[in-house]
């Protein structure tokens, strides 16, 4: 149970400090999405990308500081506290493309199970890659957020390809990638010296 | 047996620091630091500037990792076993936290979660430790409170207001207190 406690608990304390910002995104996924015509596959991907971006952003050291001070000195490993912020960016994530991809639905656009998949695995992949953003500066984090915006491009790259095995490419992508992206921010967050930026 | 006589021994300093410096990107080095503070035992570190007092805390309680040099907390390695570090260690920062009372029971129940600890238990002795902090602000009492929710074994201040020092000795009774402050 103590391995689900910390990151359920990180997850839970930034949600609610985060939730205002939690809820704009949910309602300009919703506002997108209603507008949105076809079942198109480059709108819900490419605007909850673009969200997760902002709401991995906003995990960086700096906006709540009674937080940031308490899970510094807190006796967690970096992987606990990457597993923690990523749940936090991810739920985030998630209920922007369900609340993306219900509005199309309202708006009488069609939507298939692929489309809502790629774009919520597409979306997630793309959020776990830029949390390593906020750990840097400079240069460094502009690369990131350019790897970022190349994850979600490349899982479309890969989802508009014919055939039922370009959607399956498409997702390992994904799972791959966000994989790779969170064992990186658990190794960066291990490293991770606060005294850097004082 | 030789295991149990081996950690009562180590556990007898809490803190070791030897020739422990902190190097950061174009900033001036802080340090070395070499002292030893043991049970119960009180000592405060002066500096020339904020940034290393600040840096001197942050290094005392594992939060950074020393550039060279060693840094041991009862007796684990900083740049090793941070996290066993943290577990005894207590960090008061300088900056009072803005922290409304229902935020600070959020803030203690959180740290219940992160240090594993009953949180009711947490609740109630946060409560203690609140009305035998009467008298100093609230912006300073509550990072304290919620430092001491998790009863370390020593506790880091970094620059205390002089005139709290007293009723935080009173307090943190048993702990071993290492402060920092700036010389001038």
């Amino acid at each position: 149970m103590n391995a689900l406690r910390v990151p359920f608990a990180i997850a839970s304390a930034r949600l609610f400090a985060e939730r205002k910002a939690l809820l704009y995104a949910c309602a300009a996924a919703a506002i997108a999405g209603f507008v949105q015509r076809g079942a198109r596959l480059e709108g819900p991907l490419f605007f909850c990308s673009l969200l997760g971006i902002v709401v991995a952003l906003i995990q960086g050291p700096g906006r709540h500081r009674y937080l940031d001070v308490c899970e510094q000195s807190a006796p967690l490993f970096g992987r606990q506290l990457a597993r923690g912020k990523a749940l936090a960016a991810c739920v985030a994530v998630t209920l922007a493309c369900v609340a993306y991809c219900g509005a199309m639905l309202a708006g009488g656009a069609s939507l298939s199970i692929a489309i809502f998949g790629i774009a919520l695995a597409g979306s997630l992949a793309t959020t776990l890659v830029a949390l390593s953003a906020t750990i840097r500066s400079g240069a460094a984090r502009a690369l990131y957020v350019l790897l970022a915006v190349a994850t979600s491009a490349g899982a479309f790259a890969l989802a508009i390809q014919p055939g039922w095995r370009a959607s399956v490419a498409a997702l390992a992508f994904c799972v791959a990638t966000g994989f790779i992206a969170l064992r990186q921010y658990g190794e960066a967050l291990a490293r991770f010296d606060p005294a850097a930026e004082s | 047996m030789l295991r149990a006589s081996l950690h009562r021994t180590a556990s007898h300093v809490q803190l070791r620091m030897r020739e422990a410096l902190f190097a950061g990107e174009g900033a001036e080095p802080v340090g070395p630091i070499s002292l030893d503070l043991r049970d119960a035992e009180r000592l405060t570190l002066s500096f020339a500037t904020n940034r290393e007092a600040s840096v001197a805390a942050m290094l005392a309680a594992a939060i950074v990792k020393p550039t060279a040099g060693s840094v041991l907390v009862n007796g684990f390695d900083s740049r090793i076993q941070p996290a066993a570090c943290k577990r005894v260690a207590g960090y008061v920062p300088h900056d009072p936290l803005p922290l409304t009372r229902a935020r600070f029971w959020e803030l203690i129940a959180y740290r219940a979660d992160l240090w594993a600890i009953d949180p009711k238990r947490a609740r109630t002795l946060s409560e203690d430790l609140l009305a035998r902090l009467a008298g100093i602000h609230e912006a300073f009492a509550y990072p304290l409170a919620a430092a001491l929710v998790t009863s370390p074994q020593f506790l880091v201040l970094d620059r205390p207001q002089p005139s709290f020092e007293a009723t935080i000795g009173a307090v943190a009774v048993g702990c071993a207190i290492l402060t920092t402050r700036v010389s001038s």
